[in-house]
């Protein structure tokens, strides 16, 4: 461990009732480093990250983000912490356009209130300005500056993706959760996101990914980590994880079962 | 900025031109109805269509607004315009009471807790006698003075509505399409989302009802300073109908949308009435409410949009016919 750590979770527990999504699942981050999470559907890959961002409060188990206890905080709290996160079914705001929802993004890091913005006072005009020069960026950095008036139903499911991800960067987050950015992606959009999450890094970025998409996964992450029915049974380089017995196993099944 | 202004200025002026223009108090008081429920209507509008909230309290609120500021003059606590800021302090209060518990309530929920104050409301309205006049209704309220300058012909209280209408519209406006606009019509959309955005729902959800609530609150004042008369049924569920009326016919995903559903709802009525009175004379209210019936599901199925869909339909085919795009449009952000 070079760097230090900027997400250390203990132990995290979820249950849903019976089904216990999430099992004593401990491990740590480094700052500015791509991390990738697999496993197969089902294994609580997004309870995880829904745990983590505060959506689901774990049953048992702590977490610490940046040297804050985020422990059982609301999910506005954690993010204005600095954990942005995009979504496996994009969730975007589907009633405003592609600017919106990044402006939506910038919510964390602008203060004006409701009378400020209704009498339009010169500071509210200033800062929306601001939220809508940093969103206008963030587009450009992911590469929709073009579409930015575009609503977003009208854009294609990896400029979606996109509009997620600058949607996030306007949180200036310091760790950033992308759950299966990868997903129904064709391969030319893929390598477009390869090059993003690189220059995401590059912003100081610490970059957490849920993925099927193996390939991708491979290449990109410089440590994997697997998670099989809620236990994580593997956390390593992609080499060793590639080769790794109990991974093949949860993915393939036992060899000698019927 | 300087062409978003063009509308709004033009239509001030309309406004403003029209008392001059006509000596008829019929339009002129028929046009200070539209302004009093147009205002209630926006503020049901944002509630409902963006903000995701379904409360069915609005007249409750436009209700104890009005008795409040008119309870206070008839009981000369202190002068109507004393009674109407108090008055809408006092609403405000309240509505914050309410919302704090039962904004935790979501979609039918909700409906069902706030439908439940409509009626409390209305009845408790009715029961508390002395001091609300009950049923039969409050009278004797004093006119409504500022400073000496007396509120009482339909002109004056034309400009008056009509002053509060456009200025709470540009307020909601700008509230709606600034940063906790976005964020409130953010949860509408996703409230997960919006959450991971650090969104503060419960915080916004209940800032926006206050907002809209207190603003519903002073309309009811004009409205009791208006007529000088108010009664508990006025705001009921009659009231309610024609609301959600005017929300579906104007199109409530825009803010001035409901404003448009106010006018047209308005003037339907009265031309029925005035047509019908002479037919029909005893059953104008039963036609009425079914004539309005069949136009809802008309609307609904042929531009369920509402009236405000149907123009920005209208202007995108425009566009693409004439313009050859669909997204050169003068709002470059969308916005409502």
């Amino acid at each position: 461990m070079t760097n230090p750590p900027i997400l250390e979770v203990n132990l995290l527990t979820r249950h849903f009732g019976g089904i216990r999504a999430l099992n004593d699942v401990s491990l740590t981050l480094e700052q500015g480093s791509i991390t990738s999470m697999i496993g197969p559907n089902g294994a609580g890959k997004t309870t995880f990250v829904n745990v983590v961002t505060g959506v689901h409060p774990p049953n048992n188990g702590s977490a610490k983000f940046a040297g804050h206890d985020t422990t059982g905080m609301a999910p506005h709290q954690i993010a204005a912490l600095g954990i942005g996160r995009t979504f496996q079914l994009e969730e975007l705001f589907v009633g405003m356009s592609a600017l919106e929802n990044a402006m939506v993004g910038c919510h964390t890091k602008s203060r004006c209130g409701i009378f400020a913005t209704g009498f339009r006072l010169p500071f509210a005009r200033d800062e929306e300005r601001k939220i809508r020069d940093e969103a206008v960026d963030n587009l450009s950095l992911v590469g929709l500056a073009g579409k930015a008036s575009y609503p977003v139903t009208k854009l294609p499911l990896g400029e979606r993706k996109l509009v997620g991800i600058a949607r996030a960067l306007g949180m200036k987050p310091r760790l950033l959760l992308l759950d299966e950015p990868a997903g129904g992606l064709a391969a030319h959009e893929v390598e477009r996101l390869t090059t993003l999450i690189y220059a995401l890094v590059e912003r100081d970025i610490t970059i957490f990914i849920i993925e099927h998409n193996m390939p991708f996964v491979m290449s990109l992450s410089e440590r994997v980590i697997v998670l099989n029915e809620g236990y994580k049974i593997a956390d390593g380089a992609p080499a060793d994880i590639r080769g790794n017995e109990q991974v093949i196993k949860a993915y393939l099944g036992e060899e000698d079962s019927h | 900025m300087k062409r978003a202004a063009i509308p709004w200025i033009a239509i001030a002026l309309i406004i403003a031109g029209l008392p001059l223009v006509t000596s008829s108090n019929y339009l002129v008081g028929t046009m200070c109805f539209v302004a009093i429920y147009g205002t209630l209507a926006v503020g049901m509008g944002i509630l409902l269509e963006l903000a995701g909230i379904f409360s069915l309290a609005h007249p409750t609120f436009f209700g104890l607004g009005a008795y409040s500021g008119a309870v206070i003059a008839v009981k000369h606590v202190a002068p109507p315009w004393a009674g109407t800021i108090i008055g809408t302090v006092l609403v405000t209060a309240v509505s914050y009471l309410i919302g704090a518990p039962l904004l935790r309530l979501k979609g039918f929920y909700l409906a069902c807790a706030t439908f439940g104050l409509l009626v409390i409301v209305e009845i408790s309205l009715g029961q508390f006698g002395s001091l609300t006049g009950g049923h039969e209704g409050l009278v004797g309220i004093p006119p409504l003075s500022i400073a000496g300058y007396v509120f009482e012909s339909d002109v004056q209280f034309y400009y008056l509505s009509w002053a509060f209408c456009l200025g709470q519209l540009w307020f909601l406006s700008n509230v709606m399409n600034g940063r906790v606009g976005r964020a409130i019509r953010s949860f509408h959309d996703s409230e997960t989302a919006s959450r991971s955005m650090g969104v503060n729902i419960s915080r916004y959800k209940l800032q926006i009802f206050m907002l809209t609530s207190a603003i519903a609150a002073i309309a009811g004042s004009i409205y009791c300073f208006y007529l000088r008369f108010t009664q508990p049924g006025i705001f009921g569920f009659p009231l309610l109908v024609d609301l959600m009326t005017m929300l579906i016919i104007g199109g409530g995903k825009t803010i001035w949308g409901p404003l448009l559903g106010s006018f047209v709802i308005t003037w339907l009525r009265e031309l029925i009435h005035g047509y019908l009175g002479n037919i029909l004379p005893r059953m104008t209210g039963e036609v009425d409410a079914v004539f309005f019936g069949f136009l809802i599901i008309i609307i609904l199925i042929f531009m369920p949009g509402g009236l405000t869909g149907w123009i920005f339909k209208l202007e995108s085919w425009l566009r693409e016919r004439f313009f050859k795009s669909a997204h050169a449009s003068g709002q470059p952000t969308g916005g409502i």
